[in-house]
C-alpha cells in the first residue's frame, strides 16, 4: 500500500488512484499510461491552461474592440479616432479573428488538445477495466478520510459487514466483498467526463473543418419581385464545395406589428426558381423560421423599406429611403435653402411630407398623403404610388452541421458527467477492529459527511466504539 | 405589472435585505447564533418562494416565458443566487456564505429597481426573441452566472479563513471597483471609455496584487485549525459551484449556437457577448484543469475564481452597460 501511494505521489499530482490502478494493472494498461519522459511536451496540461488563458485574452480583446468583419473598418475609426484606429488595423487587432496570431494560437491549442487527448485522456479509459485491490486496515488508515472502530461483540462481525455492504450499496456504491473486507466504487461514469468532452471537442473540430471546406454563407438585401443568387457568397480559401444553380425570388414581404406599432415579426414569401424561371419550391419565412431547399437554408434576417415610388406631374420616380430610427425618410433638395422631406413609418401608412428651410429650427409638416392619393405642391401634382420594401435574406449551406451538432451533444454529456464525483471506499474487519476509509476527488466535504453518517448509523446498530475520530474537536466555523 | 406581482417582488427584495442583516447579526452573538442563522435562512427561503411565484405570475401575465429583458434576467439571477445558496447551505451546512449571497441578491434587486419603468413593464417581444429557443438558451446561462458568483464569494471566504486578509482586501476592492463601473455605466452619463478603463484596470491590477500578497498571512488565523477546516470547506464549495455552473454555461453557449444557427444561419459570429461567454468558459475550463492537476493552492484557486466572477460580471452586465455593441442588445435599455 505504502509503495502504491508513493508511486501515486510520484506519478500523478492529482493524488487520485490512477497509479494504484496502474500498479495492479495489466501490462498493456501500464503501457497505456506513458511515463513522463514518453509524453510529448505538447501534451502538457500547463501548456493547455496557458494557451486557454492566451485564447481568452485574445477573444477578450476581440470582444472589446469593434471588428472589421462585423461593423466595417469605419466603425473602428469612429470609435477610436484615426490615430489609434490606424494602429489597431496595422496590428490586426481590428480583425483579430483572422489575424495570423489568432490562427496560430488556434492551431497550437488544437494540436495541444489532440496530443493531450491521445496521450493523457484516452489511455486512462483502459484503466477503468482494472479493479483496485482490497485494502488491509493499516492501508485504510493512510487514506485521506478514515475511521477506526472497535467492535465489542465478536459475534456481530458477520452482520456488521453485511450491514455495511447494504449501507454502501444504498449510497450508490458498487460493492465487492472478500471475506471480512469490502471495497466500493461510486460514480465511475464521472471518470469518463474528460474523455467524452475531448471526443466532443475533436468531433467539433471535424464538423468545423467539413463546414469550412464545403460550406458557404452570405447575405443579400432583396427587393420585392427580385431574386437572391449566390454569386457573392463567402467561403474559405480551401474550398471544394459548389454553389446552387437555382435562385430565390421574393414574391412578397411584409411586417407584422403589435398594436403599439412596434415590429412583431417579418415575413417573406419565397419561390425557388431554376434558370428558366420554373418554380421548384415555395415557402414563407420569418425570423426564427427559415426555408430549406437542397441543404441551403434561407433566413429572414432583417426587413425595411427601401424606396418610395412617388409621381411628380405624372412622372414616377423611385426615391431611396434611409432608416431614421423607427421611420424611413428621403430628402429632396429644392434649392440651396429648402429641403423636402418625405417620411414613412411603415408599409400601408401615409406618407408625411415636410419642408425644412435653413432658418427654421425644425421641419414643418406640409401634408400627409395616403397610398394612391395626391396633393398639390405649388404647380406640382404629387402622388404617393407605393412603398417598396426590402427583405434581408441570410443564406448558408453547412454540410458539417450534423457532425457539429453531434459534437455539441457529446460535449454537453461530457461536462454533465464531470459533475459526478468518483469515490472509493474500503472496509476491513480485522479481529475486533473495523477500518473504514476512502477517497473522493470531488465534493470531498459531502463524501466526508456521508462517511460520518454511515459510521453513526453503525454505532447505533452495533457495539462499536470509535478509536480515532477524524480531527477530534475540530468543527469548522462556517 | 400587476400589484400582486409587485408585492411579491418587493417581498423577495426586502427578504434578501433582511436576511443579510440577520446573517450579519448572527456573528455578533455566539449564544443565539444557531437561532439567528435559522431565522436568516428562513427569511431567505421566504424571499426565494416569493420570487419564484413572482416570476411565474409575470409569465402568466405576459403570456410568454418571463425572461426577455434586463430586469427579468436580474429577477432570475437573484432567484438562482438565493436558490443556489439554499442548496449549498443544505448540502454543506455553510452559513457565512449567507450574508454574501443575500447581499448579492439584494444588490441585484436594487439594480433592477433603479432601471427605467419600461424595463419593469411587460412589453412585447422583438422579432428575434419570438422563439422557443429563448427559454432553452437563457435560463442555463443566468443560473450558471449565479453559481460562478457564488464560487467567487466562496473564494473570498476561503481567503478570509486562510488568513490571507491582504489578498482578500484586494479582491474585494476589485469587485467593488468593477461593480461601480457597471453601476455608473448603467445609471450615469459618465463616458464609457473611462468606465471600461476602470473595469479593466481594476480587474488586472487587483488580482495581480492579490496573488502577490498571498505570502502575507494573518498570524492569529494561521494557528486556528477550525479556520483551516473552514477554508477547505469553502474551497470545496467554490469547486462545487463551478462544477454546477460550468455544464450550465456550456449548455447555454451551445443552445445559443443552435438558436443562432436556426435564426441567423450561423452558430458562431464572434458577437461581443458570445465571445465574452467563450472567454468565461475558457477561464473556468482553465480553473478546472488547474484544480484537477492541483498545480495551484486553494488560495490561488480562490483568486482565480474571483477573476472568473469578474469575467462573469463583464459577460452578464458589463458588455451592455459599458458600451460594447453586438447582437445581444436585448439587455440594453439606453
Amino acid at each position: 500500500m505504502a509503495s502504491l501511494l508513493k508511486q501515486q505521489d510520484q506519478d500523478d499530482k492529482s493524488k487520485d488512484l490512477e497509479p494504484v490502478r496502474a500498479g495492479g494493472a495489466s501490462e498493456p494498461a501500464k503501457k497505456a499510461i506513458a511515463g513522463k519522459d514518453q509524453i510529448s511536451p505538447f501534451a502538457s496540461v500547463k501548456l493547455s491552461v496557458f494557451l486557454m488563458c492566451l485564447m481568452a485574452l485574445t477573444i477578450l480583446i476581440g470582444a472589446g474592440v469593434p471588428q472589421e468583419s462585423q461593423g466595417g473598418q469605419e466603425k473602428v475609426f469612429e470609435v477610436f479616432g484615426p490615430q489609434v484606429a490606424e494602429w489597431l488595423v496595422r496590428l490586426g487587432i481590428s480583425d483579430i479573428y483572422h489575424s495570423p496570431w489568432f490562427l496560430a494560437l488556434t492551431a497550437t491549442l488544437t494540436l495541444n488538445m489532440i496530443v493531450v487527448s491521445f496521450q493523457r485522456v484516452f489511455p486512462k479509459l483502459r484503466l477503468l477495466k482494472n479493479s483496485l485491490p482490497f485494502f488491509r486496515g493499516q492501508d485504510i488508515l493512510k487514506l485521506p478520510i478514515h475511521h477506526s472502530l472497535t467492535l465489542a461483540k465478536a459475534d456481530e462481525s458477520t452482520a456488521l459487514i453485511a450491514d455495511l455492504s447494504v449501507g454502501l450499496t444504498k449510497l450508490g456504491y458498487k460493492v465487492k466483498a472478500e471475506g471480512s473486507k469490502l471495497k466500493g466504487e461510486y460514480g465511475v461514469v464521472g471518470r469518463l467526463a474528460p474523455s467524452v468532452t475531448h471526443v466532443g471537442l475533436l468531433t467539433l473540430l471535424l464538423g468545423i473543418t467539413i463546414t469550412s471546406w464545403t460550406g458557404f454563407t452570405g447575405f443579400q438585401p432583396v427587393l420585392l419581385d427580385e431574386k437572391l443568387n449566390f454569386k457573392d457568397s463567402q467561403h474559405s480559401k480551401l474550398w471544394v464545395g459548389s454553389l446552387p444553380k437555382w435562385q430565390v425570388r421574393v414574391d412578397g414581404t411584409r411586417r407584422e406589428n403589435y398594436s403599439s406599432g412596434q415590429a412583431k415579426q417579418w415575413f417573406s414569401n419565397l419561390s425557388v426558381v431554376d434558370d428558366q424561371g420554373k418554380v421548384l419550391h415555395q415557402g414563407e419565412i420569418s425570423v426564427n423560421n427559415p426555408l430549406t431547399y437542397e441543404n441551403v437554408d434561407i433566413y429572414q434576417s432583417s426587413w425595411g423599406l427601401a424606396k418610395v415610388a412617388v409621381s411628380f406631374n405624372g412622372h414616377v420616380r423611385q426615391l431611396d429611403l434611409r432608416p431614421m430610427g423607427e421611420k424611413y425618410a428621403c430628402f429632396l433638395p429644392l434649392d440651396q435653402d429648402t429641403v423636402l422631406i418625405m417620411s414613412l413609418a411603415s408599409e400601408g401608412k401615409s406618407l408625411r411630407v415636410f419642408a425644412k428651410r435653413r432658418e427654421w429650427q425644425a421641419p414643418k409638416l406640409i401634408s400627409e398623403i395616403q397610398t394612391g392619393k395626391s396633393i398639390k405642391l405649388g404647380d406640382v401634382d404629387v402622388v404617393f404610388e407605393k412603398a417598396i420594401p426590402v427583405t434581408g435574406l441570410q443564406y448558408k449551406r453547412d454540410p458539417g452541421l450534423p457532425v457539429t451538432y453531434l459534437a455539441f451533444g457529446i460535449i454537453m454529456i461530457g461536462v454533465l458527467l464531470a459533475a459526478v464525483p468518483h469515490r472509493h471506499v474500503w472496509v476491513a474487519l480485522e479481529g475486533s477492529e473495523l477500518y473504514l476509509g476512502g477517497t473522493s476527488r470531488k465534493a470531498k466535504v459531502g463524501f466526508e459527511r456521508s462517511m460520518e453518517n454511515l459510521v453513526e448509523k453503525l454505532k447505533s446498530s452495533f457495539t462499536l466504539h470509535e478509536q480515532t475520530p477524524i480531527e477530534e474537536g475540530e468543527q469548522a466555523d462556517v | 405589472m400587476s400589484d400582486f406581482q409587485l408585492y411579491l417582488t418587493n417581498t423577495a427584495g426586502l427578504s434578501s435585505v433582511a436576511s443579510f442583516w440577520v446573517f450579519v447579526a448572527s456573528n455578533g452573538t455566539k449564544r443565539f447564533q444557531g437561532i439567528t442563522l435559522k431565522v436568516a435562512n428562513g427569511v431567505m427561503l421566504l424571499g426565494f418562494v416569493a420570487l419564484t411565484v413572482a416570476i411565474i405570475t409575470r409569465g402568466i401575465e405576459a403570456q410568454r416565458f418571463p425572461l426577455a429583458n434586463l430586469y427579468e434576467s436580474l429577477l432570475w439571477f437573484a432567484w438562482a443566487t438565493m436558490g443556489g445558496f439554499l442548496y449549498l447551505c443544505r448540502s454543506y451546512g455553510i452559513q457565512q456564505l449567507g450574508w454574501l449571497a443575500s447581499l448579492l441578491a439584494a444588490t441585484m434587486f436594487l439594480y433592477g429597481s433603479w432601471l427605467p419603468q419600461s424595463q419593469h413593464d411587460i412589453s412585447p417581444l422583438v422579432p428575434a426573441l419570438v422563439s422557443y429557443w429563448r427559454q432553452i438558451h437563457v435560463p442555463p446561462l443566468i443560473v450558471s452566472y449565479a453559481m460562478f458568483f457564488l464560487a467567487g464569494l466562496s473564494g473570498l471566504l476561503n481567503l478570509w479563513q486562510a488568513g490571507r486578509l491582504r489578498s482578500l482586501a484586494y479582491c474585494v476592492g476589485t469587485i467593488i471597483a468593477a461593480s461601480s463601473a457597471i453601476g455608473l455605466g448603467t445609471f450615469s452619463k459618465v463616458d464609457t471609455v473611462w468606465l471600461q478603463l476602470l473595469f479593466v484596470l481594476s480587474s488586472v491590477v487587483g488580482p495581480f496584487l492579490a496573488f502577490a500578497s498571498l505570502k502575507v498571512q494573518d498570524a492569529a488565523i494561521e494557528q486556528s485549525k477550525s479556520a483551516k477546516k473552514a477554508a477547505e470547506m469553502y474551497d470545496d464549495v467554490g469547486y462545487r459551484c463551478v462544477a454546477i455552473g460550468f455544464p450550465l454555461l456550456t449548455i447555454g453557449i451551445i443552445t445559443g449556437g443552435l438558436w443562432a444557427n436556426h435564426a441567423w444561419g450561423s452558430y458562431w459570429s464572434w458577437d461581443p457577448k458570445e465571445s465574452m461567454a467563450l472567454v468565461t468558459w475558457l477561464s473556468y475550463a482553465a480553473y478546472i484543469h488547474l484544480r484537477i492537476q492541483r498545480d495551484l493552492s486553494a488560495e490561488k484557486l480562490s483568486i482565480v475564481s474571483v477573476i472568473g466572477l469578474l469575467l462573469t460580471l463583464l459577460t452578464y452586465l458589463g458588455f451592455n452597460s459599458l458600451g460594447f455593441g453586438g447582437l445581444h442588445s436585448y439587455g440594453k435599455f439606453k
